[in-house]
């Protein structure tokens, strides 16, 4: 019996394929948004897990302002060499603190150019970072007082000297002239999509006199030694710059001093709260998706009310008749469901070649969805259904 | 002694209220036996079609009792005249009722499926209907495929089809022409001659209500005239 019925509804369905379609969609727009959003939620997700793991939990990032969505960190006072000593010389379970100055800046080697980031610090960046070096040297001592010598990525590499071995020869970054002394192992993009490869690391002090024109340090990134706990790392330093910038007790820090673990979650509340903003459209989507169904619906069985009399007339029980429109609601929602599915996944698959993170797709997800716009079909199907079985034999009979 | 078939007990059906009240039944008492071939007569909206509807269990009577088989029939719910329908009544209208698009043998097969027959049976015995009303070789045609003629037949087949104690026919040859009437009427005289199906049929032609054994007239709501035995001997040739 049930097959039957499954057969008439599918019957109904094909009868009027475009229609069925454009019934659905509200639907198909529902289900593709929820799918492509945790799908591509996922695989961000699954990046920055990877970046941390990497990384390891026992980096810490020290910057001025506080940090966070929707705060700006320029206003605040940066930090400078003393600050860096300071830490350095005061703060134990360290083994490695390096300043960073960030800039961008164009960089010139044998008429080819390119733009890159140029990131003026010391060595201890590359501890930091668990950077190796594939070719060359890091910086010597009398280049981390300013002499002219660099380290350059892969991307930067390829896009100026082909496959060749850059050590040895000079390139121009700005304006300065400097020897290539060092090429970093590739390291692919970051969590947050940028190409970590395209790059040039200079001595700070080179990079604050002739790209920055400054005297000052953007931020220090700190890395304890394994079985240092980071907690207690993190509150020396933020008491340590607390007596330094001279906050007094009660006021906000000027900086923050923030782990792996910290940012990712501030990364991961915004994607959160995307999430639950597109979720949002996506309800509304079903919704409407639902109403549509039930409209269709309800045009149906007034086009069908003669035929409705016809079965009821000859022993079609009330509730064979509601079963009848409910499967074909059902049915029509879930083909709505299954093809957004489909079409959320292939927009996840696309948006995330493009980010470079994983594709990870969520099987529960999935089921949910699924179960979702049957549900939505059953729900918006019932009451069109309920006033076909209700019909009045007699008078559906004389209905034109 | 077996109960009749069809028993009214002062059968009233109502319309409307007070002023505007439409009697459509005026308290009729009607008995109809198991085989007979009754005609049922009367001008547009003496009642005639209510009565129908409610020996078909598609209407209730506003009072009086309808019994079938001797089993009365007032507290029956949807459900219950729903089974009394698909058990024992057959039905075969004036506009022959077949689903669109829906080849003669799934039409015929619709009642079975309620039923909850399996599909080889179904097909078995919806083939032998349809043998049985002459439309051998014609099962796959779609309603719109057949003629005015053949659609009745498939509807008498697929009233048949359930082997009901009774066929209810209105006006089943209002939309023929006098040839195809002449050879559905014969068709539906065979069926109560051959299986014994009782046969009600409501008509306004006098030579179609000639075909009955008996001959009921209507006029405002009132069962005027029952008379037995009309024209028998021209019927059987």
């Amino acid at each position: 019996m049930f097959i039957e019925t499954a057969k008439l509804a599918w019957r109904a369905i094909s009868r009027n394929i475009l229609r069925s379609f454009l019934t659905v969609l509200g639907v198909v727009i529902g289900v593709a948004a929820v799918i492509a959003m945790v799908t591509i939620g996922n695989g961000t997700t699954a990046q920055v897990k990877t970046e941390l793991q990497r990384l390891g939990t026992n980096t810490l990032f020290v910057r001025p302002g506080q940090w966070g969505p929707g705060r700006a960190s320029t206003e605040a006072k940066r930090f400078d060499d003393k600050d860096v000593e300071a830490i350095r010389d005061q703060v134990s379970g360290l083994r490695a603190v390096a300043p960073i100055n960030r800039g961008t800046a164009t960089v010139v080697a044998g008429g080819q150019n390119h733009s890159t980031s140029a990131i003026g610090t010391t060595n201890d960046y590359l501890i930091a970072q668990d950077w190796d070096l594939v070719s060359g040297r890091e910086f010597l001592p009398a280049e981390e007082r300013g002499q002219a010598a660099c380290i350059i990525g892969e991307t930067l590499r390829k896009e100026l000297f082909g496959s060749a071995d850059p050590v040895g020869e000079t390139i121009r970054v700005s304006n300065v002239s400097c020897p290539v002394v060092g090429l970093l192992a590739a390291k692919g993009q970051s969590g947050m999509g940028d190409d970590q490869d395209d790059t040039v690391l200079m001595p700070l002090k080179l990079h604050q006199r002739r790209i920055g024109g400054t005297t000052t340090i953007s931020s220090i990134i700190l890395s304890a030694h394994d079985g240092v706990s980071t907690s207690g790392v993190q509150s020396d330093v933020e008491s340590l710059l607390r007596e330094r910038r001279r906050i007094g007790i009660g006021r906000e820090d000027d900086f923050s001093v923030n782990d792996m673990s910290q940012i990712a979650s501030t990364m991961t509340g915004t994607t959160m709260l995307l999430t639950g903003l597109l979720g949002a459209v996506a309800a509304v989507s079903l919704l409407v998706g639902g109403i549509g169904i039930m409209n269709i619906m309800l045009v149906s069985v007034t086009e069908r009310t003669r035929e409705i009399g016809i079965r009821l007339a000859i022993g079609a029980l009330e509730n064979q008749v509601l079963m009848q429109f409910l499967v074909e609601a059902v049915m029509l929602s879930i083909f709505g469901g299954v093809t957004g599915i489909l079409m959320g996944l292939l927009l996840a698959y696309g948006v995330v070649s493009v980010l470079g993170v994983p594709f990870v797709t969520s099987p529960s997800i999935i089921f949910v969805a699924f179960a979702f716009s049957a549900a939505i079909g059953m729900i918006f199907g019932y009451f069109p259904a309920r006033r076909a079985a209700q019909l009045n034999p007699i008078e559906a009979l004389r209905h034109e | 002694m077996q109960a009749p078939l069809i028993e009214f007990r002062q059968v009233s059906k109502f319309y409307g209220r007070g002023e505007a009240t439409i009697r459509a039944l005026d308290h009729v008492d009607l008995l109809i036996s198991q085989g007979e071939f009754v005609s049922i007569m009367g001008p547009s909206g003496s009642g005639k079609s209510t009565c129908m509807n409610v020996i078909g269990g598609l209407d209730v009577p506003s009072s009086g009792e309808y019994l079938f088989q001797g089993m009365p029939t007032s507290g029956f719910d949807r459900t219950q005249l729903t089974l009394l329908r698909r058990h024992m009544l057959g039905f075969v209208f004036q506009g022959f009722n077949l689903l669109a698009r829906t080849s003669a043998v799934e039409n015929v097969e619709l009642p079975l499926t309620y039923r909850g027959m399996d599909a080889r049976e179904r097909r078995t015995r919806a083939m032998a209907a349809l043998e049985q009303v002459g439309l051998k070789g014609r099962e796959n045609h779609t309603t719109q495929e057949l003629s005015g003629g053949q659609q009745q037949r498939v509807a008498i087949a697929r009233a048949i089809v359930t082997d009901p104690a009774v066929l209810l026919a209105d006006e089943p040859t209002g939309n023929l022409d006098t040839r195809t009437s002449t050879e559905i009427m014969h068709l539906i005289t065979r069926l109560n001659n051959e299986r014994g199906i009782t046969v009600i049929m409501v008509t306004h032609e006098e030579d179609i209500a000639a075909y009955g054994r008996r001959l009921l007239r209507f006029v405002d709501g009132r069962l005027t005239s029952d008379e037995v035995g009309r024209k028998e001997a021209e019927i059987v040739h």
